[in-house]
């Protein structure tokens, strides 16, 4: 404060000094924002490709598919290999203990479930948590669903039922329902 | 209408703001030693919060969006609410001096405040059009109320109890909050 | 060097001066978390010192505060779109306490008590001192979290698979337990060391 204060605090000074300061930092903003943005897309782009390459092994190339679908599938895309389809990676939303769930699930033409992702979820951790662990969502890969998948608290699993995690029942049935709703999906597309 | 509702008890009870998303803990810690003064801080808090929802909707929609420069978010919300406070403050002064008086000395606090900056941020996130934002801006400042002002009738009954010498004051607030936030786990999960 | 040292453990920001409380019970779930938080947080505090020490003598009194928040404010979006490009699973859990660095109030209360009125180099020093105890801070509660609340540390399972967790510890009441505990500790500690002394 060694600039004499009277001076220096007319109502325009103020506002200048503010605008200057404002004006330097959004400038560096910018060209921050320039050095970013391409870098930040390119992630996103590759995390979701990458999320359906993980449960669709077998497909070489994704074509999105448009389209009215249940209100908890955001994206649909369409497996080729070879240039033919086979099979769909549906992108859903199911409602979970503690606000939506975000996976993608591949899914072939016979209706046979290839793989989970959980993109996204915000469960209590140590127990809905649990369904990123490769050991929950494993049940799901092969399994055939022609009809719905159930949930089933304990005891080993029939060929359409899975094992939910003990304390989160909620969270099970919700991973279970979006692969079902993923599954219907797939079959109202072929 | 019914959907607002749910939104806001949600807000309130199952989400609530301090205990659960811990958004506002340095004043809910700074200002909660008495009741009196926790319902001031918390009333004042509501009010800008709910205006500060409103004002930064407007900004992200009608001014940083049509620009193309999202990124300034940050910087433009801060501002805003720096603003807001200020002229909320001068406001009060001049047409309300009574409310002025009790509300006054709480006001600069509240510019740094991560409730409200948070709950501006939370809006556009969750992508809440202008009603659900107003809604949710007031609804966090009643969460807010709610947790502070539970949290100061436990804090004047703590400062007659008999607590070990190492846990007096801070350590045993930060207990306490604990236990209170044990108790809104009850709420977790339930889907209005 | 006093500049330094003192933040790490004579003042430290989170046990001692009980600063910047949100982000220290919010993120602290996690050995990780606590320390990407760390971390982002004292770049910006090095950053803003710095920045607040030069122009201290341009900027006028009356709206010194407006001037270090824009300052700050800039620095924390410049971090949070590094870490978008650079290190998307960091960004993505420490979610919106990226942005609310803003309003840390360790940030502001080092620019106005020391940055304002001390030379850059001593200013950096201050951050960077304030930063890694903050860091450490957050390192330490996460650790004791992750440890007792999920059985891991830096996500490596320790007790292997017979270990019941305390979950509550990683829920939200667990952070307000936790910390009080340690800053009793602390002020049992500083205690013994003054009888020590006398």
């Amino acid at each position: 404060m060694s600039l004499d204060l009277k001076n220096n605090e007319k109502i325009w000074v103020l506002a200048l000094v503010l605008f200057v300061i404002t004006a330097v930092v959004a400038l560096l903003l910018g060209l921050t924002n320039q050095l970013t943005a391409d870098k930040i897309a390119e992630r996103q782009e590759l995390e979701l490709t990458e999320a359906r390459q993980a449960v669709m092994p077998d497909a070489d190339a994704f074509t999105k598919v448009e389209g009215s679908f249940d209100e908890t599938v955001s994206e649909v895309y369409a497996a080729t290999k070879g240039g033919e389809t086979v099979g769909y990676c549906v992108s859903v939303n199911p409602n979970g203990f503690g606000g939506p769930i975000g996976m993608v699930v591949g899914v072939s033409l016979d209706n046979t479930v290839e793989g989970v992702t959980i993109t996204s979820l915000s469960e209590t951790p140590g127990l809905g948590s649990k369904a990123q662990d490769e050991a929950f969502y494993g049940q799901y890969v092969g399994k055939q669903a022609d009809s719905p998948l159930a949930v089933i608290k304990s005891g080993s699993p029939a060929d359409n039922e899975i094992v939910a995690i003990s304390g989160a029942t909620i969270t099970s049935a919700a991973v279970t329902n979006g692969v079902n709703t993923a599954v219907e999906t797939a079959k109202s597309l072929k | 209408m019914i959907e607002l509702l749910l939104l806001a008890l949600t807000t309130i009870l199952v989400d609530n703001f301090v205990l659960v998303k811990f958004l506002g803990c340095c004043p809910f810690l700074g200002v909660s030693k008495k009741v009196e003064t926790a319902v001031g801080m918390s009333l004042a808090v509501t009010f800008v919060m709910t205006v500060a929802s409103m004002a930064t909707y407007l900004v992200q929609y009608y001014i940083l969006v049509p620009l193309g420069i999202e990124y300034m978010q940050t910087v433009a919300f801060i501002l805003v609410i720096a603003v807001l406070v200020q002229f909320v403050e001068m406001v009060l002064q001049k047409f309300t001096p009574a409310l002025y008086n009790a509300l006054g000395i709480y006001l600069p606090l509240i510019t740094t405040n991560c409730a409200v900056l948070g709950v501006a941020l939370l809006n556009i996130q969750n992508q809440f059009n202008f009603i659900y934002s107003t809604v949710y801006g007031f609804a966090a400042g009643l969460s807010f109320m709610l947790a502070i002002v539970l949290f100061a009738g436990v804090r004047e009954r703590l400062e007659t109890s008999d607590i070990p010498e190492w846990l007096q004051g801070f350590p045993i607030a930060l207990i306490t909050a604990g236990l209170i936030a044990m108790a809104f786990l009850g709420f977790s999960g339930m889907k209005f | 060097m006093k500049e330094f040292t003192k933040g790490l453990l004579k003042e430290n920001p989170t046990f001692v001066l009980l600063l910047g409380m949100c982000p220290t019970l919010a993120v602290t779930t996690s050995v990780a978390n606590g320390i990407g938080m760390g971390l982002s947080a004292t770049v910006v505090l090095i950053l803003s010192n710095l920045v607040v020490s030069l122009v201290r003598k341009f900027v006028p009194n009356k709206i010194r505060i407006a001037s270090y928040i824009v300052i700050i404010a800039g620095f924390v979006t410049m971090i949070d779109l590094f870490l978008q490009a650079y290190v998307p699973a960091l960004s993505k859990s420490l979610g919106l306490f990226i942005p609310l660095i803003v309003v840390n109030c360790i940030i502001l209360a080092r620019a106005e008590a020391f940055a304002s009125k001390n030379s850059p180099i001593p200013s950096m020093l201050d951050g960077a001192g304030m930063g890694l105890g903050f860091t450490f801070a957050l390192a330490l509660i996460g650790s004791i979290r992750e440890i007792l609340g999920a059985g891991t540390w830096f996500g490596i399972s320790l007790f292997g698979a017979g270990f019941q967790p305390a979950t509550i510890l990683i829920l939200p009441p667990g952070a307000f337990l936790i910390l009080g505990l340690l800053i009793g500790c602390v002020k049992l500690l500083q205690k013994k060391g003054e009888k020590a002394k006398q």
